[in-house]
C-alpha cells in the first residue's frame, strides 16, 4: 500500500517506466491501481530506433507485473516522508 | 444565374431555359436564328454546315457507322474550325451581340410567324425519344425533384409533361401523333408564356439545387449522417447534366483553339467526356434508324414530314455538337487566357468592374452582354465541372472549391474577352506553367479535402463499430466490479495505510496556503476506510462515484460482518442431530474482505489471522529477550558507574548507530502520531493517560539519544556517533520539537562539549580544496545538513540561553581550543564560525538588555560580564594572527595560488565570516577594532575596489553582494564602504 500511496501523489507527473523486456517508456502518469498497473499518457520510448512500432503509440496501460523500475521525479518525492512511511509500515507489519 | 447577379435580364436566359426545358422546342426559333446569322457577326459556320438538300439524308440517316469527323472533338482534325478561324479575328466582342440578335429574331419569329407553329408544335409536344435524349443525362430528374418540391409548379408543365412520360420509355408513333395533335393548339397559345414560366422555373430549380447542395454540405459537416456523401453523389449528376445542356444552348464561341495549352490530364478528361457524348449520339442515331424503319413500314404518308423533322433534328444536333465543341475549345482557351491574366496581374473580382467602367459605354455594354452570355459566367460551376465530373467523387468541399476556382476562371475569361487574342509563344509557355501550377494546387486541395473526409468517415465508422458494444454491461455489473476493486483498497486504518499520500498532501496544501486539517480519507462508520491520496479537483461525476463507492463498501463490510456472525452461530449448532446446512460449500472461495474482525468476534476466524497472531507473539518474545539483555547490560553499566564512575566503551559502529537511529525514528514517529491523536482536554482521564504515555516515550528517546552518557564513555561520544549520519542530523529538529527546553540545553551542552568530535568539524579542513573528490562532496552535503538541521535546532535554545549558560558553553569551546593546538583551525571553519556567531550575537542581545533594562528576568551579573570579557579577549587573541585565513575564499586562493577574488562563489561562502567578524567587532574595544581593521584592511579594500570599479567580469548581483558583505563588517565598526576612497 505504501508504494501505491506514493504513486497516488505522483499523478500528472512525468515518470519513466522500465519494463522487464528492456523497454523504457517515459510519459505522464495518469493513474495507478493497487496492483501498480500504470496508465501513461504522451508516452515516448527511450530508444525509438529499436522500437519503431512504439512510435505511433500515444498512451498505454502497463500491467504492474511487467514493470522492473519506475523512475520518479525527485522534486516530487519527499524522501524523508517516504522514509517515515516505510518505518511506519515496517512497524505495522512487525506488530 | 445568381452567381453574378444577372438574373434580372432574363431574355437570353429565357431562351436558354426554353431550350433546356423544351428540348427541341426551340427548333423553330433555332432554325430562324441559324439562318438569320449574317450581318456583322456571321462566323461562317453556316457555310460549314451541310444543309439545304435532302440528297444527303441517306448518308445522314442511313449509315450511322460512318459518322465522319463531325464528332471528333479531340481537336486534331477540325476542318470547319480551321476554315472558320481566319474569318473570325475579332469574334469575341461580337459574339454577344450576334447572340442577342439571334434571340431577338427568334422571339420575333415566334410572334410573327404562326405558319411555322404547326411544325413547332409537333416538336414541342414531341414525346419521342429524340426529345428525351438531349436531356437523358439526368436533367429530367431535376424536373421530377422540382415537381415534388414545389407543388405550385406541378400543374403548369402539363403541355410538356416531361416528368412522368420519361419513365415510360419509347412511345409508339400513334401515341406520339395523338399527343402531338392534342397538344398542338394549346401549345401554340401558351408557348411564349410557358417559355417564360419555364425560365423562371428553371432558375428556381437551379437555385434550389444550389441550396440543396449547400444544405448537403452542411449536413456533411455535421457528423452522424454517414450516407450524405453518397447522397451528394447521387444528387450531383443532374446539376452537371443541366450545365451540360446549358453548354449546348449558349452562343457559338470563336474557334480559337489551343489544344496543347491543356495539360494531358485535362485533355484526357475532356476526351472522356467527348467519348461519352459520342456514345450517346450513336445510341441516338441507332434509335433514330430503328424508328425510321418503323415509320416507313407503317405510315408512308407521314414519312416526308417526319423526315423533315429528322433532318431538322439532325441539323440541330449537328449544330449543337458544333457548339459544344466550340464551347469546349472556348473553355480551354479561357483557362489558358485566365492563366495568362493571372500571370500578368492577378485576378480580383473588382477588376472586371474596373474594366467596365474604364471602357466606352458601347464597349461596356457589349462586354456586359458578352459576360452575360459567356457560358463560364452563366453557369460557372456547371460548365467547367464537366471535365472534372467524369472521374471525381462529388465531395461537397471539392465542389465548393471548384466553384470558387471556376468562378475565378470565368472572371478571367471575361477579362480575356476584353483583352482580345494574340499571345506570344513565351506567354503561352508561361501560361501553361501557371496553369499546371494551378491545376496541381487545385488537385492538392481536392486531395486534401478527400483525405480529411476519409479520415472523418473512418472515425465515424469506428465509433459506430464500437458502439455495438455499448451497454453490454449493466449498471449492476459495473457496480460488482467496482466493489471488487474497492474492496481491495479497504483497510482498517486508512490513514496509516495511506500515510505518505496523506502527509504529502497535507504538506502540499500547507505550502499552497490551503488550511485544511482534514484527512483525505474515506471512513466507514463500521471501521475501515479508503485513503484517497492527494486532493484532486472534484468533478461532479467523481463525487457521485465517491458516494456510490462509499455506500457499496459500507455494504460489503457489513455483509462480511454479518456472515461472520452467522458462522459463529452455526458453529454453536455443533453436535446437533441431523444435517445442518452450514456454509461449508461457500467456505472455499477467498473472502472478499480480509478485515481484522477480532473486535467483532473474538474467535480467530482465518488461518491468516492466526498466523499473524503467532508471528506477533514471536516478535514480542524476541523483543522481550532483547529488552532483557539490554536491561542486564544497563544494569551492569549502572553498577560499573556506581563503582568506578565510568565504563569505557567502544564507540558506536556505523551500523549500531544506524540501528539505534531507526529505533529512535520509530519512537519519534510514535510520538508524532500520538500527538496527532491527542484526545480533547475535557476527557481528563484519557488525556492524562495519553500524556503519561507520551512522556514515557519522550523519556525513552532522550535516553536512547545517550545525551546523558558521560563524556568520557567513548570517543567519539555515542551521541556524536548518532548524529554523524545525515539521518541522525535530520532527526535533531524533530526531536527538538518534542523535547522541552531543559533537555535541549543538555543536548546543546553536549554538542558544544563534543564539538571537536563532530565529523563536520574534524574534517572541515578538507573543504579548503577546489578539487571535487567524493569525500569533499560528501562533506559538503554533511555540512549543509549540519547547518540546516543541527544549528537550526539549537538556535532557539541559544536564543533563550542565559548569560551563565552562554559563558559556560563559550568556556567549554575555548578550553578545547586552548588544549588542542590545531583545534582553532577546525573551529574557525564554517560550523564553528556559525556557533561562535550565535554565542556572540546572544551576548550582544543580553548586553543590550542590560543597557535598556528590559524585561528579561535574569540579567547577567557584573561578574559574568567580567568573565565574558576575559573569554572574548582570549578568543580574539586566538583569532587575531590569522584573521584573513578565516575567509574560505582566501584559504582556497592560497591552495590554488590565485587571488581570492578569483574564487568562484567567494562572496557566498564568505558571508558567514563577514557576519562573524561583525559580531566580533561589536564586542571589540578600540584597540581590538584597530587590530581588526588592520588585519582585514587588505581584503576590505580589495573587495570594495572590485565591487565599485567592476574589475573582472562580475555580474551586478555579485558586486552588490560583495559590497553588502563588506558593509556588514564596516557597519559594526560604525563605518561604511562609501567612506573608503581608493
Amino acid at each position: 500500500m505504501l508504494i501505491f500511496s506514493v504513486f497516488k501523489t505522483l499523478t500528472d507527473q512525468t515518470v519513466s517506466v522500465e519494463l522487464k523486456n528492456d523497454l523504457s517508456i517515459t510519459g505522464t502518469l495518469k493513474s495507478v491501481d493497487q496492483f501498480l498497473n500504470i496508465r501513461l499518457d504522451n508516452i515516448k520510448v527511450l530508444d525509438e530506433g529499436r522500437h519503431p512500432h512504439m512510435m505511433a503509440v500515444k498512451n498505454c496501460f502497463i500491467r504492474g507485473s511487467v514493470v522492473r523500475y519506475v523512475q520518479l521525479p525527485a522534486e516530487h518525492v519527499d524522501t524523508q516522508l517516504l522514509e517515515d512511511a516505510t518505518r511506519r509500515e515496517t512497524a505495522a507489519t512487525k506488530r | 444565374m445568381s452567381f453574378f447577379g444577372f438574373e434580372q435580364n432574363n431574355d437570353l436566359e429565357n431562351e436558354k431555359r426554353r431550350f433546356l426545358e423544351g428540348g427541341l422546342s426551340g427548333a423553330k426559333q433555332e432554325d430562324v436564328a441559324v439562318y438569320t446569322w449574317g450581318e456583322e457577326s456571321y462566323d461562317g459556320l453556316g457555310d460549314a454546315l451541310q444543309e439545304g438538300g435532302d440528297e444527303l439524308n441517306d448518308e445522314t440517316f442511313g449509315a450511322a457507322e460512318d459518322i465522319g469527323k463531325d464528332f471528333d472533338f479531340s481537336g486534331t482534325a477540325l476542318p470547319e474550325h480551321q476554315r472558320a478561324a481566319p474569318h473570325q479575328p475579332a469574334q469575341p466582342p461580337e459574339r454577344g451581340s450576334s447572340q442577342q440578335q439571334t434571340s431577338q429574331t427568334s422571339q420575333r419569329a415566334s410572334h410573327l410567324e404562326p405558319s411555322h407553329s404547326s411544325q413547332l408544335d409537333a416538336i414541342w409536344g414531341n414525346k419521342s425519344p429524340f426529345s428525351v435524349l438531349p436531356r437523358s443525362n439526368g436533367s429530367s430528374r431535376t424536373v421530377d425533384q422540382l415537381a415534388t418540391q414545389s407543388p405550385k409548379y406541378t400543374h403548369k408543365p402539363s403541355s410538356l409533361n416531361l416528368g412522368p412520360d420519361l419513365h415510360k420509355g419509347v412511345h409508339t408513333l400513334e401515341e406520339i401523333e395523338k399527343e402531338m395533335l392534342a397538344a398542338a393548339a394549346a401549345q401554340q397559345r401558351r408557348q411564349q408564356q410557358q417559355v417564360d414560366e419555364h425560365s423562371v422555373q428553371q432558375e428556381l430549380q437551379e437555385m434550389q439545387l444550389q441550396e440543396h447542395m449547400l444544405h448537403q454540405q452542411h449536413q456533411l459537416a455535421t457528423p452522424g449522417l454517414l450516407q450524405s456523401p453518397t447522397r451528394a453523389h447521387a444528387q450531383r449528376p443532374p446539376a452537371a447534366a443541366a450545365a451540360a445542356v446549358g453548354i449546348q444552348n449558349t452562343a457559338t464561341p470563336p474557334p480559337r483553339m489551343h489544344p496543347h495549352s491543356q495539360s494531358p490530364r485535362f485533355h484526357q478528361q475532356q476526351q472522356q467526356h467527348q467519348i461519352h457524348l459520342l456514345q450517346m449520339q450513336q445510341q441516338q442515331q441507332q434509335q433514330q434508324r430503328q424508328l425510321l424503319e418503323l415509320q416507313e413500314q407503317r405510315e408512308r404518308q407521314q414519312r416526308q414530314q417526319l423526315l423533315q423533322l429528322q433532318e431538322q433534328l439532325k441539323l440541330e444536333e449537328l449544330e449543337r455538337q458544333q457548339q459544344l465543341r466550340l464551347q469546349q475549345q472556348q473553355l480551354q482557351e479561357q483557362q489558358y487566357i485566365q492563366n495568362h491574366l493571372l500571370h500578368q496581374r492577378g485576378i480580383s473580382p473588382a477588376l472586371s468592374d474596373l474594366h467596365h467602367r474604364g471602357m466606352s459605354p458601347a464597349m461596356g455594354e457589349r462586354a456586359r452582354r458578352v459576360g452575360r452570355q459567356s457560358p463560364a459566367i452563366m453557369s460557372p460551376q456547371g460548365t467547367l465541372d464537366v471535365p472534372f465530373a467524369q472521374n471525381m467523387q462529388y465531395l461537397p468541399q471539392n465542389i465548393q472549391m471548384q466553384q470558387r476556382l471556376l468562378a475565378e476562371m470565368a472572371q478571367a475569361e471575361f477579362l480575356s474577352t476584353m483583352q482580345g487574342p494574340g499571345h506570344s509563344e513565351r506567354d503561352l509557355r508561361e501560361a501553361r506553367e501557371l496553369q499546371e501550377m494551378l491545376r496541381v494546387e487545385a488537385m492538392r486541395k481536392i486531395m486534401e479535402a478527400e483525405r480529411m473526409e476519409e479520415k472523418r468517415k473512418r472515425k465515424l465508422d469506428k465509433i459506430a463499430h464500437m458502439s455495438r458494444y455499448n451497454d453490454l454491461m449493466t449498471q449492476s455489473d459495473k457496480d460488482f466490479i467496482t466493489r471488487i476493486q474497492v474492496s481491495q483498497l479497504v483497510t482498517q486504518d486508512p490513514y496509516a495505510d495511506d500515510f505518505y499520500a496523506q502527509v504529502y498532501g497535507a504538506i502540499l496544501r500547507s505550502r499552497m496556503g490551503i488550511a485544511t486539517s482534514e484527512d483525505r480519507v474515506l471512513r466507514f462508520g463500521s471501521g475501515g476506510g479508503v485513503g484517497l491520496g492527494l486532493a484532486q479537483k472534484v468533478h461532479g461525476r467523481r463525487q457521485g462515484a465517491m458516494q456510490r463507492m462509499e455506500a457499496q463498501v459500507e455494504r460489503i463490510v457489513n455483509n462480511a460482518r454479518l456472515r461472520e456472525k452467522e458462522k459463529t452461530s452455526l458453529n454453536n449448532l455443533q453436535g446437533a442431530l441431523g444435517r445442518t446446512s452450514g456454509r461449508s460449500y461457500k467456505a472455499a472461495p477467498r473472502q472478499l474482505l480480509q478485515v481484522d474482525t477480532s473486535n467483532v468476534s473474538t474467535s480467530p476466524t482465518t488461518s491468516h489471522a492466526t498466523a499473524a497472531h503467532i508471528s506477533k507473539a514471536d516478535s514480542t518474545k524476541q523483543e522481550g529477550e532483547g529488552a532483557a539483555r539490554e536491561a542486564a547490560k544497563m544494569g551492569r553499566e549502572a553498577l560499573a558507574t556506581a563503582t568506578e564512575g565510568l565504563v569505557r566503551k567502544d564507540p558506536l559502529t556505523h551500523r549500531e548507530a544506524l540501528v539505534k537511529l531507526e529505533h529512535l525514528y520509530d519512537l519519534v514517529l510514535d510520538v508524532e502520531q500520538r500527538r496527532r491523536d491527542q484526545p480533547p482536554l475535557e476527557e481528563v482521564e484519557e488525556f492524562e493517560h495519553w500524556t503519561v504515555e507520551c512522556n514515557a516515550i519522550i523519556d525513552q528517546i532522550f535516553d536512547e539519544l545517550m545525551v546523558s552518557v558521560p563524556l568520557e564513555t567513548s570517543h567519539p561520544h555515542p551521541f556524536v556517533s548518532l548524529i554523524t549520519p545525515i539521518k541522525g542530523k535530520k532527526l535533531l529538529p524533530r526531536v527538538a520539537r518534542i523535547f522541552e527546553l531543559q533537555r535541549m540545553q543538555v543536548l546543546l551542552t553536549l554538542i558544544v562539549a563534543c564539538f571537536l568530535q563532530l565529523d563536520v568539524v574534524r574534517q572541515a579542513p578538507l573543504l579548503d580544496s577546489l578539487e571535487e573528490t567524493r569525500e569533499v562532496k560528501d562533506l559538503e552535503v554533511q555540512t549543509q545538513a549540519f547547518q540546516n538541521s543541527v544549528v537550526q535546532s539549537i538556535l532557539p535554545v541559544i536564543a533563550k540561553a542565559q548569560m551563565r549558560l552562554v559563558i559556560g558553553l563559550f568556556g567549554i569551546l575555548l578550553d578545547e581550543c586552548t588544549v588542542h593546538s590545531i583545534a582553532m583551525t577546525r573551529v574557525s571553519r564554517t560550523p564553528g564560525i556559525a556557533l561562535l556567531t550565535l554565542f556572540l550575537s546572544r551576548v550582544e542581545v543580553l548586553r543590550h538588555n542590560v543597557a535598556t533594562g528590559s524585561e528579561v528576568e535574569e540579567l547577567p551579573t557584573a561578574e559574568e560580564m567580567q568573565r565574558w570579557h576575559m573569554m572574548y579577549n582570549l578568543l580574539f587573541d586566538m583569532i587575531r594572527p590569522n584573521l584573513q585565513l578565516l575567509f574560505p575564499s582566501v584559504r582556497l586562493a592560497l591552495q590554488a595560488n590565485t587571488s581570492f577574488v578569483n574564487i568562484p562563489n567567494a562572496d557566498v561562502i564568505d558571508q558567514p565570516v563577514w557576519q562573524f567578524l561583525a559580531t566580533l567587532a561589536v564586542h571589540a574595544n578600540e584597540e581590538q577594532q584597530q587590530a581588526l581593521v588592520g588585519g582585514l584592511r587588505e581584503i576590505v579594500l580589495e573587495n570594495v575596489a572590485t565591487a565599485t570599479k567592476g574589475w573582472g567580469n562580475d555580474s551586478e548581483e555579485r558586486r552588490r553582494l560583495r559590497l553588502a558583505n563588506v558593509n556588514i563588517f564596516l557597519h559594526a565598526l560604525g563605518l561604511d564602504s562609501s567612506q573608503i576612497t581608493l
